[in-house]
């Protein structure tokens, strides 16, 4: 904390208290992505309901038609109904897509930082489509891995939000270094307020909540390992000079989930498609 | 090469229920030694995997299974939107404390524990790979191979980990499933069949085979499969799976080779394990594996290279944890000269499913052909004060006896309690007591061991005949 800005200290006090006490405004889960959620998960539900959730938003309709088409998801058709792409694509992706256009950056006013949260979102999408790959390889759950890897740095823009606008109200200047500091410091627990208050699985939580510590706990640390090293590989997938391959590939927490060298260059033969993946949904 | 260029006098690969009790027993004798394991994790897939994790599983599905059976005293119903991690919510402690004692038991030891893949260079020197890519190459006097095994998945099965699953992914779904189909009629299929269709899932159990465990006989395996309806299961036996597939919506779809046709919302596929022997080049030792894919050892758990020996999975059946450590304990006494005795061929199985089933020594089947006229008697759970208290009706005990009606040859039971209750027959058959023993000793009252009284008096009835 010495290291922060005096200005950067005034705000400290406030956010700590604010987070203690629940008090980041945090978006309610978009109901159309919790329906979604729940009709994937739900046994008896059918492609006709989850068709029926995605027309009830005409741009989210839009929009999964638009990745349902895309070349990423299926190459050389042309869907033309949410049923035809929800029989093609099944329950899970679509509520996948649906998830991930229903939440993300515009769900936070961040004014000033847009592009940055479109970056943080942007790098969340790649590292929720990583760390299925690397859960697939290590023979656990995919569903678990997409989610936690989604959802493990949604609390940036939350306290984005919250700095700015506590900023604002208290008439401090901060630089934008100040409030990558401040941002760095808080982001975590709120990320964890988050998935806590959206009702996430229990071990969507737990994975969230220990990705950056994770050695504590037995049943649900290969899932924030996996967050964290989908983490990784999205950094070096996107930005690859700010994480080159010989530095991924002696990641200390490759250990974790016994990915030995030929087994990261197994999965990052993988990077095209995921590339591609990650266009569709971002687009 | 001369005793100074060995780093250690023996090396374990894999760090199992074999590899453990190996390393354990060598230390002990004062031996310098190492267990290389690939994972991160130690123990091996029976404690990370299999065997405990399915276990703690069971206990939570018992209880489910009890509470739904005394309606009266509870009306208890599982949520629609259960999650898996809930029924397995003491596993962490569980895993914890377990992980601890091992630990505290390979340092107490001083066995050197190294995370890494390893592979034979020659018959005295192991290379190991560690994740980053470093390698070390290490000499053992001694190594002893316990590297275990994995799922074995058939061509037509596409598992995916996400609606298809094997046996080490199961446990990873993230909510119960509303049904699941489960493809074999071993072991493991069985277990997991049972503890879900306890649980309330649809479960849907296919196989190749008439009867599922067709090792027991018939009429263990009825009433088990009796149960198994009972709870709301389906077994179909004399099917050939031609092709599996998640129909891209909500189901997977089973298609057998008669026209059959299942669906259910995933799919587990438990057709047996292979050895754990990819990577570790074999050939560079002078070892080739045998027909089965498994390392063939002789009485001694030595393979065909003087200073190597194996134990556990990777040496075929019974791939029971149980018999592992003995091999484990065996393997390192034999390559250092210590006195063991024989092993004994009695080795029990116990089968987790619900209800459980044990057996130890000869199955009635294997006795007729033996033995010729042998002499059975069977006590049903029904006739035990124990088994009408507890609600435990639908097992039964047997014993199989020599022809005369005195040596016992062999004792199986299906029931809650069987693991346990099985090895009052083992312990009886170890010192050679004759059938008697049950009709004049004392059991506790109530209890399910009276069974063995009742069983051992059909056989003095049918004696006099």
């Amino acid at each position: 904390m010495s290291t922060l800005s005096s200005q950067a200290q005034l705000m400290a006090e406030p956010l700590e208290h604010l987070i203690n006490r629940g008090g980041i405004e945090v978006p309610m889960l978009p109901e159309v992505a919790n329906k979604a959620l729940l009709l994937a998960q739900n046994p008896d539900s059918d492609a006709i309901e989850m068709a029926q959730l995605i027309q009830s938003d005409q741009s989210l309709a839009g929009h999964v038609m638009r990745i349902a088409n895309s070349a990423a998801y299926t190459p050389m058709s042309n869907l033309v109904s949410l049923q035809q792409a929800i029989a093609r694509l099944g329950m899970g992706v679509i509520s996948e897509i649906a998830l991930t256009a229903a939440i993300g950056a515009k769900m936070f006013d961040t004014p000033g930082y847009e592009k940055y949260v479109a970056g943080v979102w942007h790098h969340a999408l790649a590292t929720s489509l990583w760390a299925k790959e690397i859960a697939r390889h290590s023979r656990s759950n995919v569903e678990v891995a997409f989610l936690a890897g989604l959802l493990h740095s949604i609390g940036r823009p939350a306290i984005l939000q919250t700095i700015i606008e506590l900023a604002k109200q208290q008439q401090v200047d901060l630089i934008e270094e100040d409030v990558h500091q401040l941002e760095n410091i808080y982001s975590h627990r709120v990320s964890e307020a988050v998935v806590n208050l959206w009702k996430m699985p229990r071990l969507v939580i737990e994975a969230v909540s220990t990705y950056t510590d994770y050695n504590n706990t037995l049943t649900s640390n290969v899932q924030a390992a996996q967050v964290t090293i989908g983490a990784r590989f999205a950094t070096h997938m996107l930005t690859p000079e700010l994480l080159d391959k010989e530095t991924l590939f002696v990641l200390p927490d490759l250990s974790t989930l016994n990915l030995y060298q030929d087994e990261v260059d197994k999965l990052l033969s993988q990077t095209a498609a995921i590339r591609a993946r990650l266009e569709g949904l971002s687009s | 090469m001369s005793e100074s260029k060995f780093n250690y006098d023996m090396l374990v690969i894999g760090s199992g229920p074999a590899g453990q009790k190996s390393a354990i027993q060598a230390a002990k004798a004062g031996q310098h030694v190492a267990i290389v394991e690939l994972d991160s994790l130690f123990g091996g897939a029976c404690v990370h995997r299999g065997t405990i994790p399915s276990k703690t599983l069971r206990e939570n599905a018992l209880r489910v299974k009890n509470m739904r059976q005394n309606a009266a005293l509870a009306d208890f119903k599982l949520g629609e939107d259960t999650e898996m991690v809930t029924l397995i919510d003491r596993l962490d402690e569980v895993l914890k404390s377990h992980d601890k004692y091992m630990r505290k038991q390979m340092d107490r030891n001083n066995v050197e524990r190294i995370h890494g893949r390893a592979s034979f260079v020659d018959n005295e020197t192991i290379r190991i790979t560690k994740v980053g890519g470093d390698t070390i190459d290490v000499h053992a006097k001694t190594i002893i191979i316990a590297a275990g095994s994995y799922p074995r998945t058939p061509d037509n099965i596409p598992i995916d980990h996400e609606h298809i699953f094997d046996s080490d992914s199961i446990l990873s779904m993230l909510y119960l499933p509303s049904s699941l189909t489960v493809l074999g009629g071993g072991v493991i299929a069985s277990e997991y069949a049972t503890i879900f269709q306890a649980l309330g899932v649809k479960v849907t159990m296919i196989d190749r085979y008439p009867t599922p465990l067709g090792f027991l006989d018939s009429d263990m395996t009825d009433t088990f499969v009796k149960a198994f309806n009972n709870m709301g299961g389906s077994w179909m036996g004399n099917q050939t799976v031609e092709k599996v597939y998640w129909d891209g919506v909500s189901e997977v779809v089973t298609e057998c080779v008669d026209g059959t046709v299942i669906r259910s919302q995933k799919l587990l596929c438990a057709a047996g394990r292979l050895a754990n022997v990819k990577g570790l080049q074999l050939e560079n030792a002078g070892l080739i594996l045998n027909d089965k894919g498994l390392i063939s050892v002789d009485e001694n758990l030595r393979t065909s290279v003087a200073n190597i020996y194996a134990a556990g999975d990777v040496i075929g059946s019974p791939s029971l944890a149980s018999a592992s450590m003995e091999q484990g304990r065996r393997a390192s006494c034999n390559a250092l000269g210590i006195s063991t005795g024989m092993m004994s061929q009695l080795i029990p199985a116990g089968i987790y499913s619900i209800p459980e089933l044990s057996s130890v020594g000869l199955t009635e089947k294997q006795a007729r052909e033996q033995y010729g006229n042998v002499i059975v008697g069977i006590a049903s759970f029904e006739e035990v004060a124990r088994g009408q208290i507890s609600g435990n009706i639908e097992g039964m005990l047997k014993i199989v006896a020599d022809p005369q009606g005195k040596k016992i040859l062999g004792v199986m039971l299906v029931g809650e309690g069987s693991t346990e209750v099985v090895h009052i027959g083992h312990m009886a058959m170890l010192c050679n007591a004759d059938v008697d023993i049950f009709v004049e000793s004392t059991f506790n009252f109530p209890t399910l061991a009276e069974a063995y009284r009742i069983a051992a008096l059909q056989i003095l009835a049918k004696r006099s005949e």
